[in-house]
């Protein structure tokens, strides 16, 4: 499956349109971060790189002709911390892409969240500490009730 | 076996260990250190937190009116306050005239132009100290690839020598904490998104959690030009023995900005 799915959600689902990563500047002059899209299609490369790892996939038009996307993700050193690697990412993989899209430029996202064929999803690192830094929220609350 | 042989080989044993307690005290700073664990506080002094955005954060997590709010929320609200009430009101005027500068106009995103010190000493990811011979350490930054020179022997700058990006810094021990103190930085862009002149003059004091897990950086902002008074910021890392500093050469200036979005 290749054809392109586009979803733009204008601030209704904070979780994919929040913003997604801290590098070497701020995300916000180019990417919007209150807009969301999604394409399906097949991994052509990822640069598992620094200040930013980048990918390009081949997402078909509704001719069913391939259009090269890319997507922007946090730099290595970002997304080593979460224990991703060069091969995080293989060329003819099938995957589906979350992210926002440029203010400007057609095709190019930055990188909120991927489903991979076998529904492993793949999200940023600010993104995975979210349940444990809620958990000691809750936590703080359930304790400042139970004391005298 | 002697009772005497079996306490001399206990000695033998012990001796390394206490030899370990009582090493120099500059050897509990060196090696790698990266991002910080995954709490509430230590996220939020990730790149940089003042001693009034803590509180404040703390006041916000104790408030039960507050318990519907997500921690984002939260700590971007005490971002808010600690940008307002304690940098906003210490800039000079001459420094609220671009405060808070658009971050479209950020040299390091249009023309990947690597941070000043008031920016890199802040920067995310690992900071690896380590000694170059006897008079100088080397403060080495995963972003950006940044590394800083720290002359132990306390020597001056040479005479007309122009500021830089990073500055001359010297450092000193006083007990456990490495002591730099910073100046001849050439004009540049502070982490709180404000412009600073060439009289910055920022001492940063390095200490280790008591139970060795995180370093602590206290660092002491002047600048004449920008700041009514001096500013004290501060921001943490922890032990990464493991991680490595990987290449940092493939910055590509964005093909169009969008000038006036908050981060």
């Amino acid at each position: 499956m290749s054809v392109a799915r586009t979803i733009l959600c204008l601030g209704q689902v904070l979780l994919l349109c929040a913003a997604t990563v801290t590098a070497h500047h701020a995300f916000s002059p180019v990417y919007d971060s209150k807009r969301s899209t999604t394409v399906a299609g097949v991994v052509v490369e990822f640069r598992f790189v620094n200040p930013h790892a980048m990918l390009t996939l081949d997402v078909a038009d509704d001719a069913g002709k391939p259009v090269k996307w890319t997507v922007e993700f946090a730099g290595q050193l970002n997304l080593a911390e979460i224990g991703w690697t060069k091969d995080s990412l293989k060329p003819g993989e099938q995957i589906t892409v979350t992210g926002n899209p440029t203010h400007v430029v057609s095709h190019q996202m930055a990188f909120v969240r991927i489903v991979k064929a076998d529904a492993t999803v793949l999200l940023p690192a600010a993104a995975q500490r979210t349940d444990i830094l809620e958990q000691e929220r809750r936590e703080r609350a359930r304790s400042r009730k139970q004391s005298p | 076996m002697s009772r005497g042989l079996i306490l001399l080989m206990m000695m033998s044993l012990a001796w390394p260990i206490e030899g370990i307690a009582q090493s120099p005290p500059k050897s509990k700073l060196e090696g790698m250190w990266s991002d910080p664990p995954v709490t509430i506080m230590a996220r939020f002094c990730a790149s940089w937190c003042t001693d009034a955005g803590i509180e404040r954060l703390n006041a916000l997590l104790d408030n039960p009116a507050n318990d519907g709010k997500s921690v984002a929320q939260l700590s971007a609200e005490a971002s808010a306050y600690q940008n307002d009430s304690y940098i906003k009101s210490r800039l000079t005027p001459a420094a609220l005239s671009s405060y808070p500068l658009d971050p479209a106009d950020d040299p390091g995103l249009l023309k990947c132009e690597p941070w000043g010190l008031a920016r890199q000493m802040f920067a995310p990811h690992q900071l690896q100290i380590r000694p170059l011979g006897p008079d100088r350490m080397e403060l080495h930054y995963g972003e950006w690839d940044a590394r800083r020179m720290v002359y132990m022997d306390g020597r001056r700058p040479p005479a007309g020598q122009a500021p830089s990006r990073l500055g001359h810094s010297t450092g000193r021990w006083e007990g456990d904490t490495l002591v730099v103190e910073t100046i001849s930085v050439a004009a540049n862009l502070t982490i709180w998104r404000a412009r600073h002149s060439d009289q910055l003059h920022v001492v940063e004091r390095f200490t280790r959690s008591s139970d060795g897990a995180m370093l602590q950086l206290t660092a002491t902002v002047a600048d004449p030009w920008s700041l009514r008074e001096p500013v004290v910021i501060k921001r943490n890392w922890r032990w990464a023995p493991t991680s490595i500093i990987a290449p940092y050469d493939e910055c590509k200036p964005p093909i169009a900005v969008k000038r006036g979005v908050t981060p």
